[in-house]
């Protein structure tokens, strides 16, 4: 069976910082980001190679900041 | 309740709502946790739709004086800000206040004190509740825990303002300002045109007619002594507001030996820690005021009569406490537990609490 990497794409400006998809990312790719967006928020951010496309993270975004793309591999 | 069904923010709902209460002007200054607010404003155009105006003032001190102005014209007007904002807003709401104008302010509160964080937060309660401005006055205060209610209270904020000509303010967070729930969405109520605003408002400024006197709108007066005649006038309005307007909510408080009091988003998380309290076996009610000026006074001393404990769940370093102190039997314990600068409590936490506080002895 083909392996399937995953990477997302995230909507900085429209992050609002709940953190709620740090709690669903079962491989914890993703953190909170030192930075801030145009607003204030500290957005999440992709930090390392391990997501594996599960699509957690897009589902329980409150405001659908988050793209998955998904590649076999 | 309106028929309609959206998926939206609660500031955006607010915004949506303020439109459709017949709103007649925004002004408002960007800040956040409360930016969606003027954003939608901005993007749904209420000025083709009703004739609404919607404008950025330069700073939150020069929206408060635009309100001034425009409800002195006898116009619903708005505007929203967060804690800095409200701060410089305060001697604008001691005059308007002081001169008994009618208007919604929105503070989504945020962790602070100075600029703090831009995480909700639960610490302006003192400020707004107990004054804030300098004078005699109170203001009308209303917490929102939905954002169904950041819908309905736009217009209830609108009708308490005109009813006692006060201030009226919508205190929520960044929390509930930024989640997004379903919102069921009334009618379309029209603007009140300007035959109709010197019918219902004769006070309004909107110019002097042959069969009337000047009408003077200002919270100035040299003379001590009528100075105290409007001071007493305006006491005697408080006094019923305090009697009429109290709003409040009792969940699972009939048969519960511990109740908390929570408001907003604090009520929110409590409501969730009573399920799990409940589940462990210990009767956890949820008294949450609606209005946080009047505060429901009476319904509290009720309360507190049959309860072994209270605990209230703030988002501050305790603010409402004072109030339900003050207002509870003296034999029973009122405690108050509660996270700052932007942190919100978790329903297991507070579960700790009243276990570690009341249950444990």
């Amino acid at each position: 069976m083909a392996k399937v990497k995953g990477d997302i794409i995230v909507d900085i400006e429209k992050c609002k910082g709940c953190e709620v998809c740090i709690d669903a990312c079962p491989t914890h790719t993703i953190e909170m980001s030192e930075k801030v967006n145009g607003k204030g928020y500290h957005f999440m951010q992709n930090v390392h190679d391990a997501c594996t496309g599960c699509t957690n993270c897009a589902i329980v975004c409150p405001d659908g900041v988050i793209t998955v793309y998904r590649i076999k591999v | 309740m309106g028929k309609e069904l959206r998926l939206m923010k609660g500031n955006e709902a607010f915004a949506e709502a303020v439109i459709r209460a017949g709103a007649d002007g925004y002004f408002g200054y960007p800040i956040t946790p409360q930016s969606e607010v003027m954003e939608y404003l901005m993007a749904e155009k209420p000025y083709e739709r009703t004739g609404m105006v919607v404008l950025q003032a330069e700073s939150e001190i020069a929206s408060i004086n635009m309100l001034y102005g425009g409800a002195a014209c006898g116009k619903k007007v708005l505007t929203s800000s967060s804690s800095p904002g409200i701060s410089l807003m305060q001697e604008g709401i001691s005059y308007l206040a002081g001169s008994e104008l009618p208007c919604i302010i929105m503070d989504a509160m945020r962790g602070g004190p100075g600029l703090g964080t831009i995480q909700p937060g639960q610490a302006d309660y003192f400020q707004l509740t107990k004054g804030g401005g300098h004078g005699d006055y109170r203001l009308i205060v209303i917490a929102p825990a939905s954002v169904q209610e950041m819908y309905d209270f736009a217009d209830i904020g609108f009708e308490l303002a005109f009813k006692y000509r006060t201030p009226v303010i919508v205190l929520t967070d960044g929390a509930i300002g930024q989640m997004m729930e379903k919102v069921y969405i009334g009618n379309q109520k029209p603007r009140l045109t300007e035959e109709e605003i010197r019918e219902k408002y004769p006070w309004a400024t909107l110019g002097k007619t042959p069969d009337r006197e000047r009408n003077i709108i200002t919270s100035l007066d040299l003379d001590p002594y009528r100075q105290e005649r409007h001071n007493l006038k305006l006491q005697k309005k408080f006094k019923e507001i305090e009697e009429n307007e109290v709003r409040y909510e009792e969940i699972n408080c009939e048969d519960a030996d511990y109740v908390i009091v929570a408001y907003g988003t604090s009520a929110r998380i409590s409501q969730k820690a009573m399920d799990i309290g409940r589940e462990k076996g210990h009767k956890i009610g949820l008294f949450r005021p609606i209005t946080l000026w009047p505060f429901p006074k009476k319904e509290i001393m009720e309360m507190s009569k049959n309860v072994k404990g209270i605990l209230t769940v703030e988002m501050s370093a305790g603010q409402m406490v004072e109030d339900v102190r003050l207002n509870s039997t003296e034999k029973t314990p009122v405690e108050h537990y509660g996270r700052m600068g932007g942190v919100i409590p978790t329903p297991n936490e507070i579960v700790d609490v009243i276990e570690n506080l009341f249950v444990k002895g």
